[in-house]
Formats: C-alpha cells, structure tokens, sequence
C-alpha cells in the first residue's frame, strides 16, 4: 500500500465510536444511557456483554457526553483496569482514594470511575468493593465492565443498573469493516471480509487490528492477506511448537513453549485452548487425536488446580511427539 | 562510623556516574541548555529500573555545577497544595545574580500517581508549563496513564540496567577504597545477583565485608549464594542411572537443595538423557504427576506428601529409562535457569510495549500483550516511513521498536518456512468448517 495512507493512530483508536450515536448494534442501551443523561440521574452500571462490543467506547462515551470534552483531564472519570489488578488492594486504594475525593466545582456533584473487566477482580475485592459503592454513591457512581456477569457477586449487580451489550451481528462487524476501509482507501474483497469477521470472533476490536495488519501488507486485500496475518499473528507460534515436537524435535519445541510463557507471558490456559484449536488437525491417527485431547483436558485441568504450566504442557507435548514417532514406525 | 557504601560512594560528579552513558549525556546537555537560556522542555524525565544512577546522576550534577536542590520526596506529601507550595514557589524564581542556581527533584514521580493526593499531578504539570528552574523527575514506571501529559512536556531519558562488567569495575574501586580484598570470583557472582542494580550489589558487597579484610566465596552464604552445582551432577547420575525407585529416592539423601531446584534439574535434563520418545512421554507424564504433588504441598502445607513427590520425580525418569543413551550424555545447567536470565530483557521490552499499549487503547496489559501486541508489531515491522509516526503514537522507544522489528519483521527463516506451508491446508479446512482461530 502506499504508506501515505497509514496514519498515525491505531486504527481502533481512530474508529473507536465518539458519541453514543457511533455505538453499532446496541439500540436499547444507548436509548436508556441518553435518558440518564437527560435527567443527570446516574445509577451505578454494570456493562455485560463479549469482548470487543463496545462496553468501554459506551462508558467513555457517555462520559465524554455528561461533563464534556476535557471529562478525563478534568479528573472526572477515570478508568481502571481490574484485570491487572485484581486484588483487595486495588479496591481499597485506588478505587477508594478516587472516589472518596470530592469533586470540585462543576454541575454536576459526582465523578465516574470504569472499573473495566471487573469480572476479573476476586471474590474478597468484590465484597470490599460493595461497600466503597454505597459509602462513596455521594461522591461518585460506577461503571462496572465485564465480559461475564455471574461473575460478578449478586449484591453488586443487585446495586448496579445491568445493561446487557448484544454480540455484535455479522453484519455489525463487515459493515464497519468496509467503511474503514474506504476511508483508509482499501481494496478488500468480499471474501476477505467474510474471513475477517470469521477469525473475529464477533470482536471488533480483532476485526479492526485484522483490517489494519492487512493493509500493511497491501492496500488491495484479499483472501490470502487475510490468511496470512491470522497464520502469522495468533497461530503461527503455536503450530511451530507442535510441529517441532511432532518431528521428534522435542527440546526445540520446549523452548519455544518456554518464550510463549516467558516471553510473551501468555497464561497457561490460553495455550491450552490454542492447542485445543489445531489439535483436530494435527497430522495424527484418528484414536491418537482422542488420546490426546483426554490428556490436553487433563493438562488443563491441572493447570486451573495450580500446576506448572510448562510442566504439564510439556508433558503433553512428550506426548506428541511419541505420536507421531509410532505412526511412522 | 558506619554508613552505608550506598550513600558514602554516591557519585559527587558527572564523570563519577556509572553507566548508560547515552543518558548521562542527554542528561548534562539539556541541564547546559539551562545556563543559555530556556529549553524546550523544561523537565526532564529519568526513568528505568532501580539502582542504576537515576538519582545519583541529577545530585551529582547540582553537587558538580553548584546547585541548590529542592527535592520533593514523593513520599512525605504531594498533593495539590504542597506541591504548589513548595514546588511552585520555588519554581518561580531562577536564581539571582550571585546566588545559587537551583534544581528541583521530584523523586518517584510515578508515585503520586493513583494516592490521595491526585491533584499533585495536575499541580505539578502547571508547574513544569511556568517554571524558570529545571525540573528533574525521576521514576521506574513513567507509562501510567496519568503521567501522560508529563510525559508529553518532558525530555524522556530512558535508564538500563547495568551491564556485569560496569558493576564489577565499580565495585573493585569500592573495595580499594575500603581496603579489603575480594576476589574477581566473588566480585562477579555478586553483580550477577544484582541483574543490573548496581546499589544491590553494592549493598550485598556490604553486607558480606562487614569488618573483613578479606571476602571469599564462603562469605557469599550469607547472602544463599550456594555454589552446589558439583553436587548436584552427581545426583543426577545416580537418578538417572538408579535402577530402582529406592535408590533413585536414595540419590537425593544428603543432598542440601530444595526439592523445586532439584526438579528442575531433573526436568531439563530428562530430554537429552531419554531419547525414546516413548519412554520421554511417560517420564514427563510423571514428572507431571509430580508438579501436581508439589503444588499441593504448597497449597495445603502437606509436607508429609514430599514422600511421594521425591520418589516420583527420581523414579520418574530411572526405572522409565529402558534404552540408555548411545555414550555418555553430559548432565547440563537446567536450561531454563540460563533462558529465564536471557528472557528477562525480552519480557521487559513486552511489558513496558503491553502497558504503553494498554495504557492508550483501554486494555489491561495482558490483553494487550495477547490481543493486541502482535498486530502493532506486525505493522510497524512493515512500515518504513509510517512506524515513525505509528510508534510516535505509542511512545515507543528507538530500541522498543527494533524489538518489534525482530519479533514481527523479516522472520526467522524457519518459522517462515512454517507458515508457507500450512497456509493452504488450512484455508480449505476454514472453509469447509467455519473453523475459528
């Protein structure tokens, strides 16, 4: 592609929806948020829905609508990411320290706090947090985002409004796709755009960085683009390291495993459902694919009782390359 | 009197500090541009690990040039109105004819970020917009979100580790000084503990010379240095050759290391050793077995279940072993320990790339590790004249991208070679299935 064309935002930045109008897909939540907004009457919220829909361009959003332009700078909203921080701590400093804090002048008398993916926080953060809602509900209102709402405990849902986020529909996600793309002057064909939505997930978010990835490579985008980023981006990793294994290349394959954990700090669990993924298409016996997956069920749950990760991985990856070693025997 | 080493062999100059001399020179240029007139930026931002000169860089620079330092010691206050108050007061007036010039250090600036005193940010960042005095801050973390717009008016100098080398000279003149004698030996293990924090190891040195004249390796165990690994590769013949689980248990009598160091031993050196790959897969199989027995001694405090977890894990890999190695096979250093010190930089470089991503497009740093890192690596390894602007997004750091170049960019031939040749089958199986990723 023509570098000109690139710009200097990540494209899901510079797309990320500004106003509640640009939120695709979730008519009823966006409806009620601008009730509230007439009536500056804010509820605690809790936004419930998959990855990628809009949760957190919504709360900004309506941030951005209730104290302005400058709703950040001015100290009136800020965002914390539980994942990173899930324990009692974060609730009883950060969340605390921000919303026992007055705000000064301004019409309106309380601050937002987003407490994003805070399905992810413990069980004790979340019982010390019902309390900091009710204590602090004067001096600031949450937003509460998370992919799974039983996650959450019932007295805090119980004390929040619950807005569920739709998946994002086929539709959604190519229609946004193909109008970045003409405003990025992009050449991408029909089913390049089928296969981005595929790999998507239903996650705009993936779409987009997708899409931009692709563009990289070339401003005319077809299937094979597609293909390409996906093989080399989320999946090429994984498939070298059962590939070296099946090979009876067993160490390599253990140190490469080694970078994912180490390096990239990817967790345990997210290699085992990546195994999971390639696993129906290894070159193996029919019986072999069985047997493994009993044992990749066992690794994984082991892993989810505490088990080393690259212990119990690779002892399934031993176990794979003695596979492919019978076969050819 | 006994005062800290730290303290007492802090640099007085320049030329004293240690170290990422790129830094340094940043550093002295932009304070010069002081003495000419106003800079561009009128602060500036030193950043990077523990231990490594931040601090001591802008003391030794007021001590040098004679400047008078008004230091703002994170931890005593920082909100809004003592940050205005002793930090903005000072700020307003640069230094008369004759008198002394003036600094003014803001020390763990990433500190204040996320406390009780928020507006101290805020306040701070007035400061810099006004100030006629240079303001110099110091942190580990710079990329939280709310030192952003600092960020934006500050000179960003960026910190490393300290390589072995640099340590160990600097801890030799150390011991010159202190007149005691330590040998080149202890000297490296030492900085080799401190992985690139040069006050650690001069805190280390410290603690083993207290009152000696003469420091040996021995003195080292106070610090859990233990050099054991002769013994261990004896252990690890008599396990891996054990003919028997009792005996295999048996190799490990006597042996003064904790059962996790010794599993790794045994973990690492089980591939090379057993070369069935049959025989492999059930070793691993009950090595595995054994990670679990290990976990739930950790979990539960059930030491008396260490009784299963050590003939498991010698048993494991002996009585499996049916084909002995062609030859003898060297028993070696756990990989692991030496790839987990060669990683380290390589994590770091991800993890300071995953928060500045993070940071910016409202993830938690895993997901954008996950999610997110590979994408912005892959385009900026492709994209010549836009990276620049791409990464100027981000706030990476020249060295951040050559990462990603690396990572992402002309790849490896092999894995390469990967791709090309599972890229077809699998578009026709995505086909057929809907199969996602």
């Amino acid at each position: 592609m023509s570098l000109a064309t690139v710009t200097t935002l990540p494209w899901v930045e510079k797309y990320r929806p500004k106003t509640l109008d640009d939120v695709v897909n979730q008519e009823e939540v966006i409806t009620s948020l601008k009730n509230i907004l007439k009536t500056k009457a804010v509820p605690h919220m809790l936004f419930a829905g998959p990855p990628g829909v809009g949760k957190t361009a919504t709360a900004h959003a309506f941030a951005r609508d209730l104290y302005g332009q400058s709703y950040i700078e001015d100290g009136w909203f800020i965002e914390i990411n539980a994942s990173d921080e899930r324990g009692i701590q974060t609730i009883r400093e950060k969340v605390k320290m921000f919303a026992r804090q007055i705000p000064m002048g301004g019409e309106i008398g309380f601050k937002i706090l987003l407490l994003d993916e805070s399905d992810q926080l413990t069980d004790d953060a979340q019982h010390a947090f019902r309390r900091v809602m009710e204590q602090y509900s004067a001096t600031c209102r949450f937003i509460l985002a998370a992919n799974y709402s039983n996650r959450i405990i019932e007295p805090i849902q119980s004390r929040c409004a619950v807005f569920r986020f739709r998946p994002l529909l086929k539709k959604d996600i190519i229609d946004r796709i193909r109008w970045i793309a003409e405003q990025e002057k992009l050449e991408v064909d029909d089913i390049a755009l089928e296969t981005i939505y595929e790999f998507s997930e239903g996650d705009m978010r993936r779409a987009i960085n997708t899409l931009q990835a692709a563009a990289s490579i070339s401003s005319k985008i077809d299937e094979k683009t597609v293909y390409y980023i996906l093989g080399y981006i989320s999946r090429g990793e994984i498939r070298k390291i059962l590939e070296l294994a099946m090979g009876g290349n067993f160490t390599q394959a253990r140190d490469e495993l080694r970078k994912l954990i180490y390096v990239q700090g990817l967790a345990g669990s997210d290699i085992v459902s990546a195994i999971y993924r390639e696993l129906f298409y290894l070159d193996l016996s029919e019986e072999d694919k069985l047997e493994l997956l009993d044992l990749l069920g066992e690794v994984d749950y082991r892993i989810a009782e505490g088990g080393t990760e690259e212990v119990q991985l690779m002892a399934f990856l031993a176990q794979l390359a003695s596979k492919k070693k019978r076969r050819q025997t | 009197m006994t005062q800290l080493w730290t303290e007492r062999y802090r640099p007085k100059k320049v030329g004293e500090v240690v170290g990422n001399p790129e830094s340094v020179k940043a550093f002295v240029e932009w304070m010069k541009s002081w003495e000419i007139g106003k800079p561009i930026k009128k602060a500036a931002l030193l950043y990077g690990p523990a231990g490594v000169g931040k601090t001591s860089l802008a003391l030794a620079y007021a001590k040098e040039y004679g400047y008078d330092i008004v230091e703002v010691n994170a931890s005593d206050w920082r909100n809004e109105e003592k940050m205005k108050a002793v930090v903005g007061e000072s700020s307003h007036y640069a230094s008369l004819e004759g008198s002394s010039k003036k600094m003014i250090l803001v020390d763990e600036v990433d500190g204040v970020a996320g406390r009780e005193d928020a507006g101290g940010l805020s306040a701070l960042r007035k400061i810099i917009n006004e100030t006629r005095v240079p303001i110099v801050m110091v942190a580990n973390n710079p990329w939280d979100q709310r030192l952003a717009p600092i960020r934006e008016q500050s000179l960003m100098i960026e910190f490393k580790r300290l390589n072995k080398t640099t340590i160990i000279k600097r801890l030799k003149e150390i011991c010159e000084k202190e007149k005691i004698s330590v040998s080149e030996t202890v000297l490296s293990k030492l900085a080799e503990r401190s992985e690139g924090d040069l006050r650690s190891a001069i805190m280390d040195l410290q603690a083993v010379a207290a009152g000696k004249p003469v420091v040996t390796e021995k003195d080292l165990e106070v610090l859990g240095v233990r050099n054991r690994v002769r013994e261990i590769f004896e252990a690890l013949r008599y396990i891996f050759y054990a003919k028997s689980v009792r005996s295999a248990r048996a190799a490990l009598e006597g042996l003064d290391l904790d059962p996790e160091t010794i599993y790794t031993w045994i973990l690492d050196n089980a591939p090379t050793q057993i070369t069935e790959p049959d025989e492999l897969a059930e070793a691993m199989n009950i090595l595995a077995k054994a990670d679990m027995v290990l976990v739930r001694i950790n979990k539960l405090q059930m030491w008396r279940l260490m009784k299963y977890a050590i003939p498991l894990m010698t048993g494991g890999v002996s009585v499996v072993r049916k084909t002995p190695p062609k030859g003898f096979q060297k028993f070696t250093f756990p990989p692991k320990i030496r790839l987990m010190q060669q990683f380290k930089t390589e994590r770091e470089f991800r993890q300071n790339i995953s928060l500045k991503i993070a940071s910016k497009l409202h993830l938690s740093a895993y997901k954008a590790n996950k999610d997110v890192l590979p994408y912005v690596g892959f385009i900026i390894a492709r994209e010549d004249k836009s990276r620049h602007s791409l990464s100027q997004y981000f706030e990476f750091t020249n060295e951040e991208i050559e990462y990603l170049k690396r990572a992402y960019g002309e790849v490896k031939e092999g894995r390469e070679a990967v791709e090309e040749k599972k890229e077809k089958p699998v578009q026709q199986k995505k086909k057929k299935t809907g199969f996602l990723s």
